[in-house]
């Protein structure tokens, strides 16, 4: 049973990793919220389902096209609508509320495209339970801690030890001095908006085979990443990965132990309670009050 | 405000228009449109009170379904636990919303700008689930709860054509209140405190207590035209009071334009509206609504009455007419 619940935790806290990853590497790269990631993860799930249920492609490759179709999605995102606006000097509100509208018109759209229904992929690995310590636990659970690891620590790699990563966090901390060294930042704020996007899509096609595909599925994750994203210090990518998995975990221990009628709520308590309280998050990451 | 400014041939005009126009309606035989104007009213009263709170105090909300929530529940609840009577169980509910927006407001304060809209949604989003789930069913959860129309001491406002003019009332009642607001001491503060809370600081404003109380005067309008909804419509149930409310909140001000009179009414009026005309397309609303949304925040960011006001100061200038033309 604990571990069952410690496991399925991970499961939830690694999807809230990753979509808290994307909000601190936008809000590093070009101060903004983004609230779209959520949808994005649907978004990732019904791709998913699409390549490896109804074309039968293989499960890595439909995995890879639908973070490369995400990552296209996040940077056309950036450049079409996010640059558009901070070109014209609006209010900050105004971008948030474009990405709002984003949400809607990307929550609707995959409505149109595919069903209302509850979907579910086929089974992806032929073995479908591991015994861990005499408990069986789904495959798919197994392999999207595992997944959710890599990324995360590919991302670490990406950006602390390429020289584009390099490029990317110099154009973060003072964009001015950056394109002085010849960075191109404009690429760089897209690049990072399509990394969010391909996390959150990565998220959704790893998330779906585990709870099935449907229209909600993201929304509600997206908004409870925030808390996730928060809790570690919003901006600070290792953060967010701490914050978030310790947001699934919790989350899914109360629900387990206590009562799953409170469970939406505990995320917003916890976001609450972070920003009254620390707003600096776990990670103590200055970018947070005035 | 002097009276005979007031008392213009205009002014006089629109007023008999307001008040002709259910009776005009009727005969035109669009009565649905007096239900359309109902609605309009409490969304004009909702939107300037978080009108109050970003357009001239700085402050954003994201959570105001929240304040809309707890007049409508609390009203409702009320009238039927303690059989009080509505108009008395609207102004505790309301005064209830104003004092949990003051206590939120306290800690929400020091944060700034996009965390600030993180913490008005996680406020919302749990209002909303303790709506849903609430602790012993009192709330009714997903069912709803039905009530009745309010009452003016023993005068029952059970016709729509009835709540058109207490809903006139009211929307002026509240209008004047806050031009009355806006113009005082506390008013200047809090535009000292939009446009830069340090230096209002380092002249002596105290800024936390101006943004409680802007936070808290725009949770007692929203929360007065939740309950205005819930004897309007005689029901409510959880779905109105979604993160989607409060994004139709901000979005009905930020379309009219922030800071302003007449810019609340515009946007919350055309919003309606548009959203009601949008029912048609019931499958695809919410792609049509994100689309205009795109629209609007690409291609007018000062809103209908902010574009407008720098439309007709570019035309009066053209004219040579440089001193109407100057807007603030």
């Amino acid at each position: 049973m604990f571990l069952q619940i410690l496991i399925s935790g991970f499961v939830l806290g690694c999807v809230y990793g990753l979509i808290a990853l994307g909000y601190s590497l936008i809000y590093k790269s070009s101060g903004l919220m983004n609230f779209v990631q959520g949808d994005v993860l649907t978004l990732g799930a019904f791709l998913g389902y699409t390549f490896f249920s109804l074309l039968k492609l293989p499960y890595l490759v439909s995995l890879i096209l639908t973070v490369l179709v995400a990552f296209l999605f996040g940077m056309a995102m950036e450049h079409f609508v996010i640059g558009k606006l901070l070109k014209k000097n609006v209010l900050a509100i105004y971008v948030v509320l474009a990405t709002i509208a984003v949400q809607y018109i990307l929550q609707n759209s995959i409505q149109g495209i595919w069903s209302t229904k509850m979907l579910s992929y086929p089974q992806i690995f032929s073995v479908s339970s591991i015994k861990i310590a005499g408990v069986s636990i789904q495959t798919e659970s197994v392999f999207c801690i595992f997944m959710s690891f890599l990324c995360m620590a590919g991302l670490q790699i990406f950006m602390k030890h390429t020289r584009f990563g390099t490029a990317m966090r110099a154009s973060a901390m003072d964009a001015k001095a950056a394109q002085a060294c010849g960075i191109n930042t404009s690429l760089s704020t897209g690049i990072s908006w399509g990394i969010a996007a391909g996390m959150a899509a990565l998220a959704g096609i790893l998330l779906g085979p585990i709870y099935g595909v449907f229209i909600m599925l993201g929304s509600t994750i997206g908004r409870k990443g925030f808390a996730g994203a928060i809790m570690g210090g919003y901006g600070n990518l290792i953060g967010a990965i701490v914050g978030g998995i310790l947001l699934g975990v919790t989350e899914t221990f109360v629900a387990g132990y206590l009562s799953s009628t409170y469970k939406d709520m505990i995320a917003y308590a916890l976001l609450l309670l972070f920003l009254f309280v620390k707003p600096t998050g776990i990670f103590n990451e200055r970018a947070i009050s005035e | 405000m002097n009276l005979r400014k007031n008392l213009s041939v205009k002014n006089i005009v629109i007023l008999a228009v307001l008040l002709l126009l259910p009776v005009l309606l009727t005969a035109v035989g669009f009565s649905y449109g007096i239900l359309v104007c109902c609605f309009s009213f409490l969304y004009i009263i909702a939107v300037s009170g978080l009108d109050v709170d970003f357009g001239y105090c700085g402050q954003i909300s994201m959570g105001h379904a929240a304040f809309f929530a707890i007049g409508a529940y609390g009203s409702v609840m009320l009238h039927t636990y303690c059989h009080l009577p509505v108009l008395l169980t609207m102004i505790i509910a309301t005064l209830l919303a104003t004092v949990i927006g003051a206590i939120i407001a306290y800690p929400a304060s020091k944060l700034v700008f996009h965390f600030l809209s993180l913490a008005t949604i996680a406020f919302g989003e749990i209002v909303y689930s303790l709506i849903l789930n609430s602790p012993g069913g009192i709330t009714n959860n997903a069912v709803g709860m039905f009530t009745d129309p309010i009452n003016l001491f023993g005068f029952s406002l059970d016709t729509n054509t009835k709540f058109y003019y207490f809903g006139l009332v009211a929307v002026a009642l509240f209008l004047i209140a806050k031009q009355l607001m806006i113009h005082s001491k506390v008013g200047r503060a809090w535009i000292a405190i939009r446009e830069n809370p340090h230096a209002a600081n380092g002249m002596g404003i105290n800024v936390t207590k101006y943004k409680v109380m802007a936070f808290a005067v725009s949770a007692f309008y929203t929360g007065f035209a939740g309950a205005m909804y819930a004897h309007l419509v005689g029901y409510i149930g959880p779905d109105t009071f979604t993160q989607k409310q409060s994004v139709m909140f901000v979005t009905m001000m930020l379309f009219g334009g922030t800071g302003s009179l007449l810019g609340p009414i515009l946007g919350a009026v055309t919003v309606f509206v548009m959203t009601e005309c949008l029912r048609v397309f019931e499958q695809y609303q919410m792609l049509i609504y994100g689309a205009l949304l795109l629209i609007v925040i690409v291609a007018f960011p000062g809103g209908i009455y902010g574009e407008g006001k720098k439309l007709i100061a570019r035309l009066t200038k053209r004219k040579g007419g440089v001193k109407n033309a100057a807007g603030n």
